[in-house]
């Protein structure tokens, strides 16, 4: 397979969705920067959808070429429209946009047309950093904290589950699964105070409790990432 | 404002409605108005082991469906004043019970006057055992010293604290272990895990111990709650975790293996 030079695939990928609400472009325009100024360094590069649901048959007085400049001077790589009014999509298409499929999950019809454009992540001020529990983990709960730390003050229990994006610090038995730097950061830690875990991970690389010697069980320990070998040390 | 508490486990068999049937049995007879409902729709057990399956003519279901007024399905306990049955339908499934109709029942007996409500939970954590815990105040978690009963009971324990409607409002519900079916002597060959570890895995307030007794069989069988059993040791049990549930400081007891005296020795016991 040497030979190969590209492979195209079908993939799912997280994209952000620009709702629209109203075929102005002004308002659209006035809109964007609003939220371009709340949350610039998000914005920056990312790609995204505009979800025409809305609009219906309104779709037909949008001004493509503008639309495209409007969100292309925000940072937004414009990929697509979906969910266009049929008679609208050979002017969107002349004006270079794609036409996606509609996705599953489309909007409620009857959301309340409060604000012109609806951007679906948060400013970067909300992104959580550090997530304390001071109740014990139970099994089948998992707590996901993508962004940053998670500090349990108690116990977690079989069964349950811990991710963060960052490090995870138990102050107590840690039973169940923890999976630290799931965003690939290799730097991520776990630290417990007694290692019954069933499974540990940093960075996707995991080891199931039964791997490991067992002198470390029930220990206060610290594990994190060196090249690509989990260790673990008693702390 | 009644005080509602639901009784659950996760994992069925492990004693729910008999502890249900001697809790509601043991407020009701210390003066407490009390009534308990059976959310085991479809499996209907409540009304054999309080002794009153020949006296359902409504029930829960058919109170939510408007069918009959709470006044009609509720049943008057035939030992005590103070208690009265709410049983579920056998002919009917978990997906007759909604929220709103659960919820109307509840304030239809608060507005009653009832101190306690008792919530008898089915078995799992599907519709039934989510509106058995919805609106409580307070849990009594049922678990047998074996550590399937026990992870299930942590399961439960994660669910009441994020999916009832003390949780959405910011609160949470009052949580009190009881374990039955305890066995010392087992627990001292290893066979079963020790009162002890099981605290340690679920770190929630010890409420009772019930120990593995004859009578409870007996008991459900004649339709007899097991508290009124002053002779045994479960009877005796239960009505510690009563009197412990309304506040009173009581030692637990049946934790160690029973030394067996001469005369036991020599007559059996």
């Amino acid at each position: 397979m040497k030979d190969q030079i590209i492979d195209l695939k079908g993939e799912m990928s997280l994209l952000t969705v620009l709702v629209l609400y109203s075929t102005d472009m002004h308002a659209i325009g006035a809109a964007l920067e609003a939220k371009g100024q709340q949350a610039s360094h998000f914005l920056e590069r990312s790609p995204i959808i505009l979800d025409c649901q809305l609009l219906g048959e309104a779709g037909l007085a949008l001004d493509f070429v503008e639309l495209k400049l409007q969100v292309s001077k925000l940072g937004f790589v414009p990929v697509g429209l979906r969910n266009l009014w049929v008679d609208a999509e050979a002017k969107a298409l002349e004006a270079g946009w794609a036409l996606l499929r509609p996705s599953k999950q489309q909007p409620v019809a009857n959301t309340p047309a409060v604000t012109e454009v609806n951007l679906t992540p948060v400013s970067p001020e909300a992104v959580q950093r550090l997530l304390v529990l001071d109740r014990p983990v139970r099994s089948g709960q998992q707590v996901y904290c993508p962004q940053g730390d998670i500090v349990v003050l108690q116990h977690t229990s079989a069964g349950s589950e811990l991710l963060a994006g960052g490090s995870v610090h138990v102050y107590g038995a840690l039973r169940g699964r923890v999976l630290a730097g799931v965003q690939g950061d290799t730097q991520a830690r776990i630290f417990c105070e007694r290692l019954e875990a069933e499974l540990i991970a940093i960075a996707g690389r995991y080891r199931l409790l039964d791997e490991i010697e067992s002198n470390l069980k029930g220990q206060s320990v610290m594990i994190y990432l060196d090249q690509e070998k989990l260790k673990i040390v008693p702390i | 404002m009644s005080r509602i508490v639901v009784v659950t486990s996760g994992k069925g068999g492990v004693g729910k409605t008999t502890t249900s049937a001697a809790f509601a049995t043991g407020l009701a007879l210390k003066g407490y108005k009390t009534a308990v409902i059976d959310f085991d729709v479809g499996l209907r057990n409540l009304d054999l082991i309080m002794g009153c399956e020949r006296r359902v003519v409504y029930d829960f279901i058919n109170v939510i469906s408007g069918e009959a007024n709470i006044k009609q399905a509720l049943i008057k306990d035939k030992r005590s004043d103070n208690l009265f049955i709410l049983p579920a339908s056998q002919t009917r499934d978990k997906d007759s019970l909604t929220q709103e109709g659960v919820e109307q029942v509840l304030k239809d007996l608060s507005e009653d006057g009832f101190d306690f409500i008792i919530c008898d939970s089915p078995a799992g954590i599907e519709r039934g055992a989510a509106l058995a815990m919805h609106f409580a105040d307070d849990a009594i978690i049922v678990t047998n010293p074996e550590v399937s009963s026990v992870r299930d009971s942590d399961r439960i324990l994660g669910l009441l604290q994020s999916r009832t409607l003390k949780a959405e409002r910011g609160e949470s519900i009052r949580e009190h272990l009881l374990i039955t079916r305890y066995s010392p002597t087992r627990v001292a060959s290893g066979d079963m895990l020790a009162m002890e570890d099981i605290l340690e895995i679920l770190a929630v307030p010890l409420i009772g111990v019930i120990p593995e007794s004859g009578s409870v069989l007996q008991a459900s069988n004649s339709g007899v709650p097991v508290i009124l059993d002053k002779e045994s040791t479960a009877g005796q049990a239960y009505d510690d975790f009563v009197r412990r549930f309304l506040g009173e400081t009581v030692p637990h007891r049946f934790l160690e293996v029973e030394k067996k005296g001469l005369f036991k020795r020599l007559f059996g016991g």
